[in-house]
């Protein structure tokens, strides 16, 4: 956490240098065109209501961004507690269950037969942490000030916590990922920054009377790897970056996704 | 193993052949510059009459001994960019002649005949070695005008570049760690000031560059890819002197002189970036609030107590600050520190024994008021060298010995109280380290040179710790607390080294190596460039010490009365226990960052040619590197051999010199080179509403190539007996070439449905002037 820190201050604060001589260029670039792969995104979380399970596949790079939906798969999740739930394809590709309410302790199964094959994923809901506050972080990074949103939260002491954060600034979601664990903060009062990159990464502060919304989630320790690898793919260091992966999956035989069970804290603010 | 036998036999049979050459006289002495008393390394040395023609360079202190049969000869001794010393000795007893060369203007070199002499990179076994010229380096433009060393060596074949206007070096496929970089024998771990736009190398403070490719001799360990070894000024002993140096970004200044005339002298010099004063000074508020410089400081100073001791005091110390005013601050740097003493016990042995004292440290301070926390990290070694060369009629023996005591402190985070960081210190590493070494140059015959050595090297994973053993699955297998002193780990390892050359006839030769390196520090950082965070580690029980065995065959040629030098060279390398790390991993303050490391190995081979023009008008080179670099990991790509981000095709370079009149000379260089191979999105798909990529093979695709013309002018001002000064102006990427330095995806601002590839340019066209003085 620190280091990131470091690296995304040390990048903004070149930033203020270096781009004085650096600039963008949108390139034709020669790519392979992948087979299309099995996508599943599964949520469970401690919201009674409706929970999604959501199927789908990916398209080569090359082609336009609609994701072809998978249908007529068999969407089961079960709980460690001889539970069961089938879930229903309420439109193509979305598999939801009306009123299920995860619990915290409990481990989760998602089983998807698709096509005859059987992909299956488990996770553990951690227990809640909730969003303290939030407020906005002013930074001063070469030139002029810059507004980044902030959020407050006690991490419980003793236990291993993982978290993600989802930010949407006036009803759009923020492109970044954001996943951090408590491994150098346990037990603290801890204050953490989202920084906000926009639609567009020349769109990278917030304005006065932005709406920000954020939902903190807890999750589990495999469903936090996948997030935190998915973020350092898109982590613009000085160094350009790790080489990008696909981030390690919960769901076993080559899905790409996720299954995640975990708590929901979320917040409101407009910007000052 | 019986090899092993054979060849220290072969090694060992010689020494008695050495020792009874009786009937023979010794010449030695040291060559100097005749204006700084500045010895030289690396000048040619030769005996010549009608029956005999003997000859060497002289070693890294300017020593020479040559034993040839009682008569008469010519003692001649030449180096590029001096008028060559040619006197007549008697030889029928032991003699002492030190040598004092003349420096030769640009302008009059044109005239000087060197005759066959300056043949040595003909005639030498060893292969893989390119020296850089100081003096080239006035004229060849860089990036805002700071001369230096590093980015020098980039334009040599077989070294690639870093990336855009960076530092950091690889050398014929291998990573940027394998590279052993040395400022008078002290390992620097980072040379990187700015993250890598500059280096730590003040140039002004500099005498000698050598860089090993291959054929590594065997007094040099611990890297598998290359040794640069960098040698500092020892400060001109005939007269006191100032010079210095205004550019755009920094300045610097040197001192040199005599402490007591012919036996003592000393030199400082000193350099600091003002990019945040200027931006200070311009006004911008918002600036003032941030840190943004480096400096540094190399000093040295020797004793000569007579002819046969002397002793060498140095030292560098180099810092960079980057901050932010309330919020962060972050310094990196090392500092090293030699003492060598120099005895020559008769005029065929000579020994130097040095205590050098290495260490590169940073410190990351958040001194926000919630998140208030400072983490410190270094890596540290004592060392002890002790090395002979024995000089004899045909053989140039190199023995000895050396020792490092290691240690590493991964990071030890201190927090205050109401920190939201949690302090942590993880356990220091310590580790031994030491090397034996025996090598002999052996002239078999007038055409047939060999430079065959063994190294025998020796590592060991010192106590106390806690330490951790983990499967080939990177389960934790075991934990075991050990005591200090305690050994935990011993590796040993036995590196043959072997270069022939056979001269075909003056100007034409082939030579052939082999070379075995081993490596027990290692970097942890897959991004391919250096950071000022990069995470060090030691061999272990987990880690295995990184092997890497080369074969070169090369061709050697000059014309032109060695007014032109042609060399090329074929290599084929194989690396073991190389180290990667897992997808997420988080390095930082990691106590079981073992559990991360994924091991595989790495292969590597091409070609490089190299042309030099080096009399005349018009000096420079040309050199044309072809090559391949793939590394293997289990897990990585389907566990099969993928391109290294390195691995680009075809690297040009050339660099060319031209005297326009006295006052006047101008230069250019220019540079192309494939793109690096990197990752792109072969798919995509949906998470969460966003656009998420898929991936699949690694490093398959390729960035756009690179290319690049520098342009620069040196203007020598009217000189005055006392005073001298110029001007050097300079215009980097003269073309503005948009070269890519990172490239990434993302959706179209105005077609949402599309995605488009985004590519960064650093540098554009970028002037800039530096003005020098010397008095």
């Amino acid at each position: 956490m620190i280091m990131l820190q470091q690296i995304k201050y040390i990048s903004l604060l070149l930033a203020g240098f270096i781009t004085l001589s650096a600039c963008e260029k949108v390139i034709d670039v020669k790519l392979d065109n992948a087979e299309s792969q099995l996508v599943i995104e599964g949520n469970i979380t401690d919201q009674p209501g409706q929970q999604v399970i959501k199927i789908s596949k990916s398209v080569p790079y090359t082609e336009n961004n609609t994701y072809p939906p998978v249908s007529g798969a068999v969407v089961t999740v079960t709980d460690d507690n001889s539970h069961s739930w089938t879930f229903s394809e309420t439109a193509p590709g979305m598999y939801t269950f009306p009123s299920l309410k995860g619990e915290t302790g409990r481990v989760y199964t998602l089983k998807a037969t698709v096509n005859n094959v059987v992909y299956t994923a488990t996770s553990g809901m951690p227990a809640p942490v909730g969003i303290d506050f939030l407020d906005v972080k002013v930074f001063n990074f070469g030139g002029d000030d810059q507004k980044q949103a902030q959020v407050h939260y006690k991490d419980p002491a003793g236990i291993a916590n993982q978290y993600r954060f989802v930010m949407k600034v006036n009803g759009v979601q923020s492109k970044q990922v954001y996943a951090e664990n408590d491994r150098l903060t346990d037990g603290n009062d801890v204050p953490t920054v989202l920084f906000f990159t926009g639609n567009n990464d020349d769109q990278d502060q917030l304005k006065t009377g932005d709406v920000v919304d954020i939902e903190m989630q807890s999750i589990d320790k495999n469903v936090f790897l996948y997030w935190y690898t998915l973020g350092q793919q898109s982590s613009n260091g000085p160094a350009g970056g790790a080489t990008p992966g696909n981030p390690p999956s919960n769901i076993n035989n080559k899905a790409l996704g996720y299954f995640s069970a975990h708590t929901v804290s979320k917040k409101q603010m407009t910007v000052q | 193993m019986k090899i092993t036998f054979i060849f220290l036999f072969t090694l060992l049979s010689s020494v008695p052949f050495i020792l009874s050459a009786q009937q023979r006289v010794t010449i030695s002495g040291t060559v100097k510059d005749g204006a700084t008393g500045e010895t030289l390394i690396g000048a040619t040395v030769k005996l010549q009459n009608a029956a005999q023609n003997t000859g060497l360079a002289t070693n890294a202190y300017g020593f020479y001994s040559i034993t040839a049969a009682a008569g008469e000869y010519s003692l001649i001794v030449s180096y590029s960019g001096y008028q060559t010393s040619t006197q007549k000795v008697l030889l029928s007893k032991a003699l002492t002649i030190n040598i004092a060369l003349v420096p030769a203007s640009t302008l009059q070199e044109v005239q000087i005949s060197a005759g066959e002499l300056k043949n040595e990179n003909v005639r030498s076994p060893q292969m893989g070695l390119n020296k850089i010229n100081m003096k080239d380096l006035d004229n060849v433009p860089v990036l805002l005008g700071e001369k230096d060393v590093l980015k020098a060596i980039q334009f040599l074949p077989g070294v690639k570049s870093g990336g855009e206007g960076n530092t950091g070096f690889f050398v014929r496929g291998g990573a940027a760690d394998q590279n052993l970089i040395l400022l008078d024998e002290a390992t620097v771990y980072n040379s990187a000031h700015l993250l890598g736009f500059f280096s730590t190398f003040n140039a002004d403070a500099i005498k000698d560059v050598s860089l090993y490719k291959g054929g590594m001799p065997a007094q040099y360990g611990g890297r598998l890819s290359s040794v640069l070894d960098v040698k500092m000024q020892d400060g001109n002993d005939k007269k006191f002197g100032i010079e210095g140096g205004l550019g755009l970004i920094a300045s610097r200044i040197k001192a040199e002189g005599p402490l007591v005339q012919n036996k003592s002298s000393f030199m400082i010099s000193a350099r600091r970036t003002y990019i945040d004063l200027l931006l200070k000074a311009f006004g911008d508020s918002a600036l003032k609030k941030n840190t943004l410089n480096f400096y540094d400081i190399n000093a040295k100073v020797n004793y000569k107590f007579d002819d046969k001791n002397t002793l060498f005091l140095s030292g560098y110390f180099g810092q960079d600050n980057i901050g932010i005013k309330d919020l962060f601050a972050n310094d990196w740097g090392n500092t090293t520190a030699t003492v060598r003493f120099n005895h020559i016990f008769n005029n065929r042995l000579f020994s130097n024994t040095s205590l050098i004292y290495n260490r590169y440290s940073y410190a990351i301070e958040l001194i926000d008021d919630q998140s208030n926390a400072k983490v410190k990290s270094l890596i540290r070694d004592l060392n002890f060298k002790q090395d002979f060369q024995y000089f004899s009629s045909n053989h140039l023996l190199r023995f000895g010995l050396q020792g490092t005591h290691h240690q590493i402190m991964p990071s030890d985070i201190t927090a205050s109280g109401n920190s939201s960081i949690n302090p942590l210190s993880i356990e220091k590493r310590y580790g031994l380290e030491f090397g034996l070494y025996l090598s002999d140059e052996w002239k078999l015959s007038e055409k047939f040179n060999l430079l065959f050595g063994l190294r025998l090297s020796q590592f060991s994973l010192l106590g106390p710790g806690k330490i951790n053993t983990y499967n080939d699955a990177t389960e934790l297998i075991s934990s075991k607390t050990y005591k200090s002193g305690d050994f935990v780990k011993n590796y040993f390892n036995l590196e043959p080294r072997f270069s022939a050359s056979y001269t075909l006839n003056d100007k034409n030769s082939i030579k052939a190596s082999y070379n075995r390196n081993t490596q027990n520090i290692h970097i942890l950082n897959n991004s391919g460039t250096s950071s000022p965070t990069d995470q060090y580690v030691m061999s272990s029980n987990n880690i295995k010490p990184e092997i890497g065995d080369q074969i070169a065959l090369g061709y050697f040629k000059n014309t032109e009365d060695n007014g032109y030098e042609f060399s090329a060279e074929v290599y084929y390398k194989w690396l073991q226990n190389q180290i990667d790390y897992k997808d997420g991993a988080d390095l930082t303050a990691n106590a079981e960052i073992e559990s991360l490391l994924l091991y595989g190995k790495g292969r590597a081979y091409g070609i490089e040619l190299y042309g030099r023009k080096t009399k005349g008008r018009l000096t420079g080179w040309i050199s044309y590197t072809l090559s391949k670099t793939e590394r293997q990991f289990k897990g990585i790509n389907q566990s099969s051999y993928f391109p290294a981000r390195q691995d680009r095709t075809h690297d040009l370079s050339m660099v060319a010199m031209y005297n326009l009149s006295k006052r006047w000379s101008v230069s250019a260089n220019y540079i192309f080179n494939t793109g690096n191979a990197v990752t792109y999105p072969a798919g995509k798909y949906d998470i969460g509403g966003l656009t998420t990529y898929y991936y699949t093979d690694r490093n398959a695709n390729r960035m756009p190539n690179t290319s690049r013309l520098d342009i620069g002018a040196t203007l020598k001002a009217k000189e005055t007996r006392r005073f001298q000064s110029s001007w050097t102006f300079s215009i980097y990427n003269v073309l503005n070439t948009k070269n890519p330095y990172a490239i990434r995806f993302r959706d179209k601002e105005n077609d949402p449905t599309r995605t488009e590839a985004v590519q960064t340019s650093l540098f554009g066209i970028t002037p800039s002037v530096t003005y020098n003085f010397k008095f």
